[in-house]
């Protein structure tokens, strides 16, 4: 046996704190899609439409600006819960496809690569990289979504006047937690097929087909079966029915928003919308943690 | 359990119905550790077992003192450097190690600076700029090895790592292997190349069809291996005499005279006899001794003895 001297010590200075380690793909991730001056353009375009609201809003406060276009008073847009559901149902609509061109390049890339070990060497664990890795599309799509909205809502209050700020709470809560909502559901969505379909541009296309087809599917059963619950397949319609909820509670005004219309003889009660939200997360975690692992085991 | 220790304590592994190991039992100290077998000896499993990239059926594992489902404990001490070539797309050599120091929880100027050091001592400080896609096999290994080693890690598994090394990058990394063993360092090494683990190891582990076949030191592991003659080389100016007296003995199974006539390989049941049979044949019949050596306790016997043909190991 060889008589070691046993002068090698590892590391044992401090570390950056494991909470925050996450960040460090997402601002890899960042840097790597800022190179494409597509998505640069394309996410600048995503704000073409809250700037467009501010003006609606700026304008719905100025009389002589009114005026001066031609516009009567009254007949102007009002600055209410479904203008902000319809501002919302708009932004959701382009985050839907920045979804589908950031989403499948996420977790692909580094298990084509079998990059995913050398995260997982490191005090780094699998719900770590996932929730950095969903953390690039929950800061990019909040930045479409409920930030700019909430910027509309403080707007909104600064020109309109405490009160209306103070009465109208629910379109805050609103704005964030239907956002938050759908942008998780499509997080969720966007890393489970990123990672159970390698080839990115198939990845983005079963995105589209989750939402549409499954759509569309929904409708045949309920035409066939004259009923209503083929709805609970249909993601669309399941995130209009929370918003509309969130955003109007029981005292519906509007068919939903943009993207997410909701027939009025065709509803599903609101828990089973959120039930079978909470089943599409439960269904891709279980995706991710089947394929995002340390070794993939192939028998 | 040792806390200084890699320990295996009744460790079995199976992917569904098929073995990946079986009640594995070992304890792997200080030093250069290689793990030899063939293909689907349950090598690879055993060095993501100790990584934590596996997670065992049965029994435990723990690196020194340390569960390895623990990532943020266990990654401080152990770094590992896969057999596959595994490469975010489009990082440079020094991204790619500072980025996953960063992931590690190195501040910037920390990784930075490890980061320069660890490509250093891999010898990629010139081609630190180059994508890793665009860099040769040898380069790749070294720049997985350069990742593994750059947090000072007291542990190091590394899978094949001398696989596509030219001659001199394979004696630098020996060398390498061999200076972090003798500080204390667990290197734990796979490897199909066995007279180059002869050179890396301080004790080998040999696995077979997902069992521990041997371990230890490879003359303790050559001696256990009774059923096999000793074959022991012995140079001297009467090498036919010696030959003719040493087959008078029970004990030698054979004797080969070597084509220049000084040099005979005996084969025996009892080498501890045939030593002692030695001292008093240079006594008495005035041989010039040149050289007694061992000539099968080197991994590539034992491999053969206690695995065989089955396996591919060169």
């Amino acid at each position: 046996m060889a008589v070691y001297k046993k002068h090698y010590r590892g590391y044992q200075g401090p570390l950056t704190s494991a909470w925050s380690r996450f960040l460090v793909p997402v601002r890899y991730t960042f840097e790597d899609l800022n190179r494409s001056r597509f998505l640069t353009l394309f996410f600048l375009g995503t704000l073409i439409w809250p700037v467009l609201c501010a003006v609606f809003i700026w304008l719905g406060h100025n009389l002589s600006a009114l005026t001066l276009l031609k516009i009567p008073a009254g007949k102007f847009i009002s600055i209410d819960v479904l203008f902000f559901q319809t501002y919302l149902g708009f932004q959701s609509m382009l985050a839907f496809f920045m979804t589908a061109f950031v989403g499948p390049g996420l977790v692909s890339p580094d298990l084509a690569n079998n990059a995913v070990p050398l995260y997982l060497a490191r005090p780094f664990s699998r719900v770590e990289y996932v929730v950095g890795k969903m953390s690039v599309l929950v800061i990019l799509l909040s930045a479409m979504t409920w930030l700019p909205g909430l910027a509309l809502y403080g707007f909104q209050g600064y020109l309109e006047g405490n009160a209306w700020a103070g009465q109208n709470t629910r379109i805050a809560s609103a704005l964030f937690a239907g956002s938050m909502v759908y942008i998780l559901i499509l997080s969720f969505l966007a890393l489970a097929l990123s990672a159970w379909v390698k080839w990115r541009p198939v990845a983005g296309a079963l995105l589209f087909g989750v939402f549409f087809v499954a759509a569309g599917f929904g409708t045949a059963i309920n035409q066939v079966l004259r009923t209503k619950w083929g709805h609970l397949i249909n993601l669309g319609y399941l995130i209009g029915t929370v918003w509309t909820e969130l955003f109007e509670e029981r005292l519906r005004r509007g068919p939903g928003a943009v993207f997410f219309r909701i027939k009025s003889d065709e509803e599903i009660p609101v828990w089973a919308a959120w039930t079978a939200l909470g089943m599409v997360c439960v269904i891709c975690a279980w995706m991710l943690n089947k394929k995002i692992r340390g070794v993939e085991v192939v028998r | 359990m040792s806390a200084g220790a890699i320990v295996f304590d009744n460790v079995s592994r199976f992917y569904g119905e098929v073995l990946g190991i079986n009640r594995v039992n070992l304890t792997i100290p200080p030093g250069v550790t290689s793990l030899v077998g063939p293909n689907g000896s349950g090598k690879t499993t055993l060095m993501n077992l100790m990584t934590g990239l596996l997670r065992p059926t049965r029994g435990q594992v723990r690196v020194l003192g340390i569960r390895p489902d623990d990532p943020e404990k266990l990654f401080r001490v152990a770094g590992y450097c896969a057999q596959f070539d595994a490469f975010p797309k489009g990082l440079s050599g020094y991204q790619f190690i500072y980025s996953y120091l960063r992931v590690h929880g190195f501040s910037r100027a920390d990784a930075d600076q490890r980061a320069w050091q660890a490509l250093e001592r891999a010898g990629l400080t010139e081609a630190a700029g180059r994508v890793v896609a665009g860099y040769s096999k040898g380069m790749r290994q070294r720049v997985k090895l350069a990742q593994a080693i750059a947090h000072s890690p007291q542990v190091l598994v590394l899978d094949e790592p001398l696989n596509g090394l030219d001659p001199m990058a394979r004696a630098e990394t020996i060398a390498l292997f061999r200076s972090l063993g003798e500080q204390g360092m667990h290197v734990i090494v796979s490897s199909h190349i066995l007279h180059e683990v002869d050179r890396i190891s301080d004790q080998v582990i040999l696995l077979s069809h997902g069992y521990v076949v041997a371990e230890g030191q490879i003359q303790g592991v050559r001696s256990e291996v009774k059923e096999q003659p000793a074959q022991i080389l012995i140079r001297s100016n009467q090498s036919q005499l010696l030959a003719a007296r040493l087959f008078e003995r029970n004990h030698v199974v054979e004797a080969r005279l070597e084509e220049d006539g000084r040099g005979l390989l005996v084969r025996t049941r009892d080498a501890d006899s045939l030593y002692l049979l030695l001292n008093s044949l240079v006594v008495e019949m005035g041989l010039e001794v040149e050289k007694v050596e061992p000539a099968d306790e080197d991994v590539n016997s034992v491999y053969q003895y206690l695995i065989g043909s089955e396996g591919s190991a060169t």
